[in-house]
């Protein structure tokens, strides 16, 4: 696994980690996080399915797992929101 | 069994459970490499017959540098296919040939080597796809004439390597039902402390078969110079071999289809075995499954368990007054099957013969590779002076649970200190079941014997 910030890892993946297909519990997440950090086109490019996992939501500490990779994160406001669409 | 459901995790995912991995010279300056999955097959499989996983990563994994780590590494990867969706069964008429139309589901492979260079990316070479495995063994409506059918599914790659990956009759013999009830060791059950009449053993494996993935390989692209060495006593000629199954850290049902499974994300090791029952008798049970996830190099957190094994305590007690010697070495470090097991045995104790490989401490099946095959092989391999047999390397038809377990209780132990002498009852030990073996092997590759029928062999 390789930890980076969200800002960086927003940044430089090309899988779009919001935009992910296969993975439908994460799509409204995906435009409430759009909100405050907009991914492009290109971003959203990746196919392939996704799974996002949080390991510790006191941290923000999530974990995407994306083709034959691991990235780890901090986002604490993906994960409140992703707790409140549970509830 | 020698990993087989060895561990409380992999037990629940057998097309994940290396079984055994065997390692030995074959002729044209070759090595063979066996490494099973899919443990106890009842041959009566349908209508789901056995198969591999199309979502688990099979390696053989070459370690030629003494360091723990993969040098190089074979990759298979499977894919699963119906052909006619309007049938319950497996194949609708005789198969005869891995092109009949009448065989529904199939099963094809990809190879792909992997080489480790210092300081670069790894090199990545696809060597072959679409490579078919054989169908199971059905009956002899269905397979009328198994070995020619799986015989057509060895393939010889451009890149010079044979493989095979496909049903097999299991090769590992052992009286399983005895050892585990409180390590008893027909045909010796009147001398065990809860004593019973002695009674021939049973083979707890007998008519069951395995998925074997073999290939075989020019010694040439194993070596660590790409040498083929003839000489035993140089460092050059050792390799360690293990064989390891990994999953994918993420699995999820797809979205659209919901009775479809996907892996995403990094693959993580389940399964491993060098050593046979390395993991089944030293490894305590509470830490099998760490170790299956671990590499050989990390070996040195349960060296531990080999410096003071659990079963050469149990020996003297069991069987009170058979093992005084072992009882008395019982506490001395086990230098002896350290060696064995995670270093090589060094040059000096056996003569003409090393395959130490450094002093990594890692779980490596190690063969010297410039021993030749030999002509008249020995069940007991190098415990009976013949070199080319386990541990160096393991043959199919080595008796691996009688070597570990006279090893076990002394027998090796003089290669380290020549004072100490073994008790007399090393010498006769062994699996009860060698004596009433049935097990038929193959003169040549992929030599584990042709898979049992359903239709011969009900489920047992």
């Amino acid at each position: 696994m390789q930890p980076v910030s969200r800002r960086k890892f927003l940044a430089t993946s090309s899988a779009g980690a919001l935009g992910v297909a296969g993975a439908a519990a994460i799509g409204p997440m995906a435009s409430a996080a759009a909100a405050d950090d907009e991914p492009t086109p290109d971003q959203l490019a990746h196919t392939g399915p996704a799974l996002l996992q949080v390991h510790d939501a006191a941290k923000g500490e999530v974990e995407l797992l994306i083709e034959e990779r691991s990235i780890v994160f901090t986002d604490k406001r993906l994960v409140a929101r992703m707790l409140r669409a549970s509830k | 069994m020698s990993s087989h459901r060895e561990a409380p995790g992999i037990s629940k995912d057998p097309v994940a459970d290396n079984t055994d991995t065997y390692a030995f010279r074959t002729p044209n300056n070759t090595i063979t490499i066996i490494t099973n999955y899919l443990p106890v097959e009842a041959p009566a499989g349908g209508p789901n017959f056995y198969e591999f996983a199309d979502d688990v990563l099979y390696q053989i994994n070459i370690d030629n540098d003494g360091d723990g780590h993969a040098n190089v590494s074979y990759h298979f990867r499977f894919e699963t296919r119906n052909t006619n969706p309007n049938t319950f069964l497996y194949n609708t008429g005789p198969i005869t040939t891995l092109n009949d139309a009448t065989w529904n589901r199939r099963q094809r492979y990809s190879v792909t080597k992997v080489e480790q260079r210092p300081g670069r990316r790894p090199k990545v070479t696809p060597l072959a796809s679409g490579v078919p495995c054989p169908p199971c063994n059905i009956g002899p409506r269905s397979t009328p004439n198994y070995p020619d059918l799986a015989n057509q599914a060895v393939k010889q790659l451009k890149s010079g390597e044979l493989v095979f990956a496909g049903q097999r009759a299991e090769g590992f013999f052992v009286d399983l039902g005895s050892v585990f009830d409180l390590g008893t060791l027909r045909p010796f059950q009147d001398m065990h402390l809860i004593s019973t009449a002695a009674a021939p053993g049973v083979d707890a494996l007998a008519n069951v078969n395995v998925h074997s993935i073999a290939i075989q390989v020019p010694i040439s692209d194993l070596t660590r110079n790409h040498s083929v060495p003839t000489d035993p006593m140089k460092p050059e000629a050792v390799i360690g071999v293990w064989g390891s199954a990994k999953r994918q850290k993420g699995t999820a049902y797809d979205r659209d289809e919901d009775h479809r499974r996907y892996g995403v994300g990094p693959w993580k090791q389940v399964s491993r075995l060098g050593n046979p029952l390395f993991n089944e008798v030293i490894v305590p049970l509470d830490r099998k499954d760490e170790w299956n996830s671990v590499k050989p190099w990390a070996d040195e957190r349960f060296a531990k368990y080999v410096r003071q094994p659990e079963l050469a305590a149990l020996l003297p007690m069991l069987y009170p007054k058979t093992f005084p010697n072992l009882k008395a070495l019982n506490g001395t470090e086990r230098k002896d099957l350290v060696a064995i097991l995670l270093t090589g045995i060094p040059a000096g104790p056996i003569k003409g013969f090393q395959n130490f490989t450094g002093t990594t401490l890692a779980d490596e099946l190690r063969l010297n590779v410039a021993i030749p095959p030999s002509p008249t092989p020995k069940r007991l391999g190098i415990l009976d002076g013949d070199l080319a047999g386990y541990p160096n390397g393991r043959r199919v038809t080595d008796d691996v649970v009688t070597i570990e377990l006279r090893a076990v209780a002394g027998a090796t132990y003089p290669l380290i200190d020549s004072t100490f002498k073994p008790d007399g009852a090393v010498t006769v030990i062994e699996d009860g079941t060698f004596k009433n073996l049935k097990r038929t092997f193959l003169n040549n590759f992929p030599y584990l014997g042709v898979p049992y029928s359903g239709y011969n062999v009900p489920a047992a």
